[in-house]
């Protein structure tokens, strides 16, 4: 029985941890709504806690409070993405769209690397019958032309990807593999381009599409921004 | 040399066969088209669209001739369903003729009622096969009269309760040996025909709850007087409410009583544990978790020989939606754990049903699934939905709110998908070698050994679509054994018996369904597979009464075991 309990002590204690520190970081974004590192480890302690709903209110609220706040659109996407692996296949879609509309709102307001990269990598999840697919193009390519322009970051990689993604998604394979091979000259060694580059036919397309399975949660963790040289 | 091939077939395992099919559907009398039911007023779009099923076929030796016949089903107002004879028995060929007019079962798809689904069951232990007629209405329950010929008795049986039912199974919930009926219902209980309102559309599309749910018969059936009483709320069955689409049974914690698993569209499945006593209890939550799939069919089988069944539940995976289907594996603590990616058997498009059986005989159960929701023009129905779907405080249950389909094309031409059991925890899908990688839209699955030559065939019916009837005809298959059951203290068709094998120092595990498997019933003979075993070492059967006997069969044939009275 105490065996039992401690486990279960062991199991809750982070979910109370990561809820606990939810107030302290609502505050502080609601200071500054654009404060991308307060937000990001409020969303982190989301996921943590599976306050999914109450990240989603609070963007909301901040948002309407601060409407041209780039970033908290941007988050507030995010926040619904975050969502995505926890809910069911119809609502993941309601969610994956509601998620793109902020993140045009974002765009709207500051056409940003990161804001870009977000959007085009979420055209990447919808089947080809929507015909998402130029539009991740056309994102992904701006998004890659801001990374250009200042000192290479490895989380620029990511758009690299995505880009590679989506023209192999718009049926142009040549191009694919060429952004990937640009790419990994300007990031030796990163492991997802390696496996791309490392695949062909049948067995690349089954990878990417492995990588955009809406069922695994999406990597939204934003600290590389910051951290990462 | 005649030597060296004796050895060389002698040494080779057992298994080894390669599955293949041929269809015969036509050449044997069993190609029947299916129409579904075609709606009045402004709604029949979208209705339509919303009851594309129907489309069933029950095995089941209705003229106690020997060989199993089959009854297919159809939808559309004033078709009738087909009641198709096996002449096996008479003729020693497989081919069926179709007696519905002479045995007068044709009804059911009147102006305010739709056929769903068609079950046999020896209701009264008389030892001939009654038939009830599931539908989007009341059921009908034909009396089997004996001589071919089956009277009406819906009236009087007190099966009067209307609801949307789409899948009806028997079995003995109390072990009373009375076969009891249980009713999955998709829709609330509103005539869609003549809709009182148009809020008749799941609330929520993975987690509904404004469904029809389950209803329990209990039958009490004095002398040849069929009748039921419903018990679904002192079962305590009535507080589910979702959109059932299927319902299995089986006896999944061994112990002695049959327990049920409900498969939801728009959400949760349900697991009910039989608590012995005439009620249930929800165990859901424990055993398996609370899922927002869209649950569609429920089939039991130990594909491991593990001695606990486990079950197999299909659900949608496609570009647009990607839920993969749960084979839930039974830990033998009334736990369960998902292995469909595990072994490969995660995906079978927008599946219908699936039923597990050894079509090699090589002592390992595999899986037939169906698949496939509408295939017509090349315009896609997704993004018309979704355009609907994304639509910010739509109201689901609106059916005004629905896009209008038209001659779209949803989630159509899948191939069917054969998995084989490698006997490893892993199958591996072999349907275009098997030769039934068929792209109709698929509904149900009706499994009988029909030609009687040891190996399993399937019936599947398609909606909308002509039926497909592939025999099998796979060769070097390995040895078998079938037991027709029949029950003497207990129900008479069985349903519930336990059955062990044991055989060159392997054991199986089987029990008589009725009617598991989304849109159709199998026969209810068991059937093992033992593969190279060269004979059967025991054979122990636990009676749904509780008696347990050890009997003998011989390999390779049909045997028939009474219960000791």
């Amino acid at each position: 029985m105490k065996r039992r309990a401690a486990l279960l002590i062991l199991l809750v204690w982070p979910v109370m941890a990561a809820a606990a520190t939810l107030p302290e970081l609502e505050s502080r974004l609601a200071a500054d709504p654009n404060d991308m590192k307060a937000a990001n480890e409020y969303r982190k302690a989301v996921i943590q806690a599976g306050e999914y709903d109450r990240a989603i209110d609070f963007f909301k609220k901040l948002v309407t409070d601060h409407p041209k706040a780039a970033y908290a659109w941007l988050n507030y996407g995010y926040a619904y993405v975050d969502k995505i692996p926890a809910a069911g296949s119809i609502t993941q879609v309601i969610l994956a769209n509601t998620a793109l509309t902020n993140f045009t709102k974002s765009i709207e307001i500051e056409r940003s690397w990161i804001a870009l990269f977000t959007r085009g990598n979420s055209y990447l999840y919808w089947p080809k019958i929507f015909g998402r697919g130029p539009l991740a193009v056309a994102d992904l390519e701006e998004a890659v032309a801001i990374s250009k322009k200042g000192p290479q970051k490895k989380v620029y990689a990511r758009a690299w990807i995505a880009l590679g993604d989506a023209y192999w998604r718009t049926d142009q394979p040549d191009k694919a593999k060429a952004t990937w091979k640009e790419a990994l000259a300007l990031f030796p060694g990163e492991p997802q381009l390696e496996a791309r580059l490392a695949r062909d036919g049948e067995d690349l397309e089954a990878y990417i599409y492995d990588q955009l399975d809406p069922n695994k949660r999406v990597d939204t963790n934003l600290s590389p921004l910051w951290e990462e040289p | 040399m005649r030597r060296l091939i004796l050895f060389l077939l002698i040494a080779l395992p057992a298994g080894a066969a390669s599955l293949r099919f041929e269809e015969i559907g036509g050449k044997a009398g069993a190609r029947m088209q299916h129409h579904t039911r075609k709606f009045p007023g402004p709604h029949a779009d979208v209705l339509g669209m919303f009851t594309s099923g129907g489309a069933t076929a029950a095995v089941g030796d209705y003229d106690g001739d020997g060989d199993e016949d089959l009854y297919v089903t159809d939808s559309d107002a004033g078709t009738p369903g087909h009641l198709l004879r096996n002449q096996l028995k008479e003729t020693g060929k497989l081919a069926f003729v179709d007696v519905t007019a002479e045995a007068g079962v044709g009804g059911g798809n009147d102006a305010r009622s739709i056929v769903a689904d068609a079950l046999w069951l020896d209701a009264d232990n008389d030892g001939a096969l009654d038939l009830v007629l599931a539908r989007f209405g009341t059921p009908v329950l034909y009396r089997n009269e004996g001589k071919g010929g089956f009277k009406d008795v819906s009236a009087g049986s007190g099966l009067d309760r209307f609801a949307n039912t789409i899948a009806a199974i028997a079995f003995d919930y109390d072990n009373d040996g009375r076969l009891d009926l249980l009713l999955g219902n998709y829709f609330p209980p509103v005539n869609l025909i003549d809709l009182p309102t148009p809020h008749v559309l799941p609330n929520n599309l993975d987690q509904a709850d404004n469904g029809g749910g389950v209803s329990l018969w209990r039958n009490v059936t004095e002398k040849d007087k069929l009748r039921f009483v419903e018990v679904t709320e002192k079962a305590g069955l009535a507080r589910h409410t979702g959109w059932t689409l299927d319902a299995g049974h089986a006896d999944l914690d061994n112990d002695g009583w049959q327990d049920l698993y409900l498969a939801g569209d728009y959400g949760t499945d349900r697991l009910f544990w039989n608590n012995g006593d005439g009620t249930f209890r929800d165990g859901t939550k424990e055993a398996v978790g609370i899922d927002t799939r869209k649950g569609m069919n429920v089939d039991m089988g130990d594909y491991d020989r593990d001695g606990w069944l486990d079950v197999y539940v299909t659900n949608i995976t496609d570009e647009y939606m990607k839920e993969c289907n749960m084979l839930w594996h039974n830990n033998g603590n009334r736990t369960f754990s998902d292995l469909s990616k595990e072994t490969g058997t995660c995906n079978t498009l927008w599946g219908w049903a699936a039923k597990f059986g050894d079509f090699d005989d090589d002592g390992w159960e595999d899986l037939f699934v169906v698949n496939g929701l509408r295939s017509a023009g090349p315009e896609n129905y997704i993004p018309v939905l979704v355009e609907m779907i994304i639509t910010p405080d739509i109201d689901f249950t609106d059916v005004r709110n629905w896009p209008a389909i038209r001659d779209r094309t949803w989630s159509g031409y899948q191939k069917k998908k054969l998995f084989r059991n490698l006997g490893d925890q892993s199958f591996k899908e072999v349907s275009a070698q098997a030769g039934v990688d068929n792209d109709q839209d698929g509904r149900g699955i009706g499994m009988a050994d029909f030609d009687q030559d040891g190996r399993l065939d399937l019936y599947q019916t398609n909606a909308n679509q002509p039926a497909l009837f592939y025999r099998n005809v796979t060769d070097g298959t390995g040895n078998w054994l079938a037991l027709k059951l029949v029950g003497t203290k207990s129900n008479r068709d069985a349903i519930g018996a336990r059955v062990t094998v044991k055989a060159g120092g392997q054991t199986w595990i089987r029990e008589v369904n009725g009617g598991n498997g989304y849109a159709g019933q199998s026969s209810t003979l068991v059937h093992v597979g033992l593969g190279s075993a060269g004979k059967v070492d025991a054979v122990e059967i636990r009676w749904p009464s509780g008696k347990v006997e050890k009997v003998s069969a011989p390999l390779n044939k049909i045997t028939t075991i009474q219960e000791s009275k």
